[in-house]
Formats: C-alpha cells, sequence, structure tokens
C-alpha cells in the first residue's frame, strides 16, 4: 500500500469518526427540538448500539458490493440489485413466520434463513445469467431485479399471512432500520465476522486485481478463477447475510460505497477493501445522521428510506454518465 | 523446449473448430498461424496456450500436457495475448501490466523493461478506459514480457491488428528477440508481410484444419495462399527488391 493510499484512508477514517461523533450528540427531542450533547448515561446505549450496527452493516454491504462487482465483472452488481438482500429478507421472512407459527424461536434460526436465502439469491442469479459458457452483465442485472421482485412478493405473502397485529413489525423491518436494542454479544459475534470476511476480501485483494482481467487472460496470468470465485460467493453473501440480518433490507450502500471509494482511491483492492468497508459504514452513518435532522412530524425516517432516495439518485447518476467501473 | 500438438480436435457443440492438428514446434522459433475467418487460429491459440482443453488429443510442452498445469506453473511456462483485452478495473496501464507478474512476483524492472519495449513507459499512468485500442494491444503485449520465462511460450492472437506502422516493426523485432532468447513464439495474424518478415514457419488453417505447415517462404506463396484465401494474389518487387504478395 502506497503513502497515498495510507492517507486517504486516515482522511476517511477522520471523517468516519466525525460523523459517529455527531451520531452521539446530535437530540431530537418529542417536540422536534435539534440539540447537541452528550445524552445521560442511561441513554447512552440507544446510539452506541445503532453507531456500531451502522458501522458493522455498513462495511458488510459496501465490501460485499465491491466483492459481487469483482464477482461479476459488472459495476452494477450490489447484493440488493442482485436480489441477495431480498433474498436474505426473505429468508428471515420465512425464519419469523415459523417462529410465529410455532410460537417458539429457533437458535440461529434468523442468521441461518438470511445466509441461506442470501445464498440461493445469488446460486439463481449467477446460474440464470449464463450464456454460452459466459455471463451476460445486461441479463445479471435483470435477473437480480425479478429475484428481487420475486423474493418481494415471497416477503408478501409471509406478511400476509400473520396477524394483523403483526405485520407492522414485518413492515417497518421490511424498510430497513438500525436497532437501537441488541445484545452485546450478537454485535460482537457478528462483528468479528465482518471484520473477518473483509479482511480476507483484502487479503485476496492482488488476485481480485487480476480476476477484473477476462477469464482467458486472469488465468494465463495464473489465477485460480473457480477457487477466488468460490471464496467471493461466499464471503459476499455471507456480508450480505450480515446487513440483512441487523437492519433489514438496505438499499444501495453495496452499490454505492465501492464507487465512492474507487473515487478518491485507485490501485489494488487491498485498499480499496479498507476504503470500501470505511465509506460503507461512512454512508450508513451520515444516513442516519441526516435521518435524525428530518422530522415530517411522523418521527424519524427509517434509515432505509434515506438510502433508497440518496443511493437510487446516485444509481441513475451512474447508470446515464456510464462512469460505474468495476 | 518443444511443444507437441498431438491429433488435436476441438468441438463447440455440433461444431468441430479443430480437427486432427498434428504439429510439433521447437524453441527459438516464431510460427505464424493464417487463415480465413473462423478457420480455428484462435481456438488453436487457446488451446496451446492451456485456456482451452481440447476434445481429442493432447497438448505437450517438453512431454508434459499443458491442461494438466497447475495456475502458477502454467503463468510461468506459457504467457497468452487476447486479440482483444478485457479490464474491468479503474487500472493505470502499468498496473495492467504489472498484473502479468501476478504469480510470479513483483519485479519493477521487469515492468519497466517491457513498458519500454512496446513505447509506453511516458503512457504507463494513463488510465485503461481512456487508452486508445493500440496502446492496449501494446499493454498486453508488455504484460506478456513481463510474465514471459525466456525459453517459455509466448502464444498471441492478432498482437498487431490495432498498430501504427512504427510499433508493428517494434513488436515485429521484439518477437524475434524473445526467439532469439529461446521462446517459442505462435501468432496468429492476417498481414501476410509481417508473417514474411517475422515468421521462420507458417501453420494455414481452413475449416478447422491443417491445410499447409513449412518453412515460410516455401509455403506462402500465391497460389497456396490463393487457394486457402479464395483470392488472386501475386508476388510485386518493391524498390528495395523486396517481394511482398498483393492483390493484382
Amino acid at each position: 500500500m502506497n503513502s497515498k493510499s495510507i492517507v486517504i484512508l486516515i482522511f476517511l477514517a477522520l471523517l468516519l469518526v466525525a460523523a459517529a461523533i455527531f451520531r452521539l450528540v446530535i437530540t431530537r427531542s418529542v417536540g422536534g427540538d435539534l440539540s447537541f450533547a452528550l445524552p445521560d448515561e442511561k441513554y447512552v446505549m440507544y446510539r452506541l448500539v445503532p453507531l456500531i450496527s451502522a458501522l458493522i452493516v455498513g462495511s458488510a454491504l459496501g465490501v460485499s458490493g465491491m466483492g459481487l462487482q469483482v464477482l461479476l465483472r459488472n459495476p452494477l452488481a450490489s447484493p440488493w440489485i442482485l436480489g441477495l438482500s431480498s433474498g436474505a429478507g426473505l429468508g428471515v421472512m420465512a425464519t419469523m413466520f415459523a417462529e410465529h407459527s410455532y410460537g417458539t424461536s429457533i437458535f440461529g434460526g434468523q442468521t441461518i434463513g438470511a445466509l441461506v436465502g442470501a445464498v440461493v439469491s445469488l446460486l439463481l442469479v449467477f446460474g440464470l445469467s449464463r450464456r454460452r459458457g459466459g455471463i451476460d452483465p445486461m441479463t445479471m442485472v435483470l435477473v437480480g431485479v425479478v429475484i428481487s421482485v420475486l423474493c418481494g412478493a415471497g416477503i408478501m405473502i409471509f406478511q400476509h399471512l400473520v396477524p394483523m397485529g403483526l405485520r407492522g413489525s414485518f413492515t417497518t423491518w421490511l424498510m430497513g432500520s438500525l436497532p437501537e436494542v441488541e445484545s452485546w454479544w450478537r454485535l460482537g459475534i457478528l462483528g468479528v465476522v465482518v471484520l473477518f470476511c473483509i479482511s480476507l476480501i483484502a487479503w485476496w485483494g492482488p488476485t481480485l486485481d487480476a480476476a477484473c482481467l477476462s477469464d482467458d487472460e486472469a488465468k494465463s496470468v495464473g489465477v485460480n478463477l473457480p477457487q477466488i470465485r468460490r471464496r467471493l460467493f461466499f464471503t459476499s453473501s455471507l456480508l450480505a447475510a450480515i446487513g440483512v440480518i441487523l437492519a433489514g433490507p438496505i438499499a444501495f450502500v453495496g452499490l454505492i460505497a465501492p464507487h465512492g471509494a474507487r473515487i478518491v482511491m485507485r490501485g489494488s483492492h487491498r485498499s480499496l477493501a479498507i476504503a470500501t468497508a470505511i465509506v460503507g459504514a461512512l454512508l450508513l452513518l451520515a444516513a442516519d445522521d441526516v435521518r435524525q435532522l428530518i422530522d415530517f412530524g411522523t418521527g424519524r425516517l427509517p434509515i432505509g428510506i434515506v438510502t433508497s432516495v440518496v443511493g437510487g439518485l446516485v444509481f441513475l447518476v451512474l447508470l446515464l454518465r456510464g462512469r460505474g467501473r468495476v | 523446449m518443444r511443444l507437441r500438438l498431438t491429433d488435436i480436435g476441438v468441438r463447440f457443440g455440433a461444431r468441430a473448430a479443430l480437427r486432427d492438428f498434428n504439429a510439433s514446434v521447437d524453441g527459438s522459433k516464431v510460427v505464424a498461424i493464417l487463415g480465413p475467418n473462423a478457420s480455428g487460429k484462435t481456438t488453436l491459440l487457446r488451446t496451446i496456450a492451456g485456456l482451452q482443453s481440447p476434445t481429442v488429443g493432447m497438448v505437450e510442452l517438453d512431454g508434459r500436457k499443458v491442461e494438466k498445469l497447475k495456475p502458477h506453473a502454467l503463468a510461468s511456462k506459457i504467457a497468452w495475448v487476447p486479440r482483444v483485452a478485457e479490464v474491468s478495473g479503474s487500472f493505470t496501464i502499468r498496473k495492467v501490466v504489472e498484473l502479468g507478474r501476478y504469480a510470479l512476483g513483483p519485479s519493477r524492472q521487469r515492468v519497466e523493461d517491457a513498458l519500454a519495449k512496446v513505447d509506453l513507459l511516458s503512457r504507463s499512468e494513463s488510465l485503461w478506459y481512456e487508452a486508445s485500442a493500440g496502446m492496449r494491444q501494446r499493454a498486453v503485449i508488455a504484460r506478456a514480457l513481463a510474465q514471459r520465462t525466456p525459453g517459455g511460450v509466448l502464444v498471441l492472437d492478432e498482437p498487431t491488428s490495432a498498430l501504427d506502422l512504427r510499433h508493428l516493426r517494434m513488436v515485429g523485432e521484439m518477437l524475434r528477440q524473445c526467439a532469439s532468447e529461446g521462446d517459442i513464439v505462435i501468432a496468429a495474424m492476417h498481414n501476410i508481410s509481417f508473417a514474411l518478415d517475422i515468421a521462420d514457419e507458417v501453420f494455414v488453417l481452413k475449416d478447422g484444419q491443417l491445410v499447409l505447415a513449412g518453412a515460410t517462404k516455401a509455403v506462402l506463396t500465391p497460389s497456396s495462399l490463393g487457394d486457402v484465401f479464395g483470392v488472386d494474389l501475386a508476388w510485386a518487387t518493391d524498390e528495395a527488391g523486396n517481394q511482398h504478395l498483393v492483390q493484382p
């Protein structure tokens, strides 16, 4: 990693710290007034939990998106566009429905449900996008959208099947929101897994660089393509699933974070993976900051709405300018 | 170094892209692969480079099956230059050339030398997606130069299709130099004059079959090539006394 990359990473990290401090001190009273002060000790948890969740979810979705963009050689790839988030969401919904039906919680149920949903979605997208032995990028995005819609329909079926009283919590979850109450051990385990996956992807950085060549070229310079694809496939799915487990389906962070990182940093995927993790966390934390500032008199906006509005516009700009590159 | 191709056949579904190909090539030789469009040139090169498994037959390098080589071993013995390179990252030209060292370990000197040999040293920080077709072609040749092990195999698919005359000459000299260092250089091309200039031997393909093979000057005649390409050709002599194949 060269000195320029290190300076950029330090700058991004400082921005992240500033956004985190802002999240800790910003307060909106019940009446709607804004103020800036550290909360009482008994309320600190309610800010630390969403803050740490934003760090975990943002970095997980960002690096998952980067992995998928390399895996599929498609700058439009992201957990949300390719239906991973919806697949994971369907898995979580199915688990929640099963837990409700049997009246008991399933150990690790939502985690396993999300992971299975994400992996199955990616397998379907990967399989259905193959043409003449290769992957067609545009077909892949379209298949991803179809899988997303089908998973969305599945989610709505589960919503329809649960009693009226439970539908509200399903709907809130679907909007995407950072938890304010979460056990530390669960956050800790998910955080460690995310950190491990990001470290692995950063470690594979030089291989990811070479995998950006065509299959023939990558193989000829010595890349074991089946191996790196299996690795990326699993780690990207796991990261996307963790994002969904903690915050529900958060749109666009997985797409925008890698592109944001590439705007400020060129070069190896080793440094890019770290930059993407920071930018992803920064995006989600900034979105969380923004939603504290907006009040339509109906309470704070779910964070998924903020990321959808901002991310949707950025996605449109990327499409129109045709500048998105892996 | 000896490359041996025995009874090679490659099928894509019902279509036979290559049939009954037998040949052997020794080190220090430049071999030109010629033939009409869709005659099997690229399939043959990909098979030699270990990128395409033959449906029947085998490719051996010093007695070892190429398709059995592990990725690292393949990269250390055979360097590949595609007709059109695909790079999906926001990489500079230098970074693309550095990828040639992926399996063999970084070497700043090899990368610098390779960039210099294709006249890209001063443009090495240009972005790949902003580079011209000619620059990209030279960059991929430089990547193969940075990767190649002297005495190995250099496989090139139409490496000069986007090059101007100066760079065409430069690449021709560079390929000859690789052969003089012991490499087997195998290149598909449509430029017959270029083949006459640089190749020791030539293989001519038609409909997936080897129809002509041998020493370049003996094989490339107006009548033999006229039959293969379905055109009338004749020798023409320039002011320097060099002979060229032309369409009268």
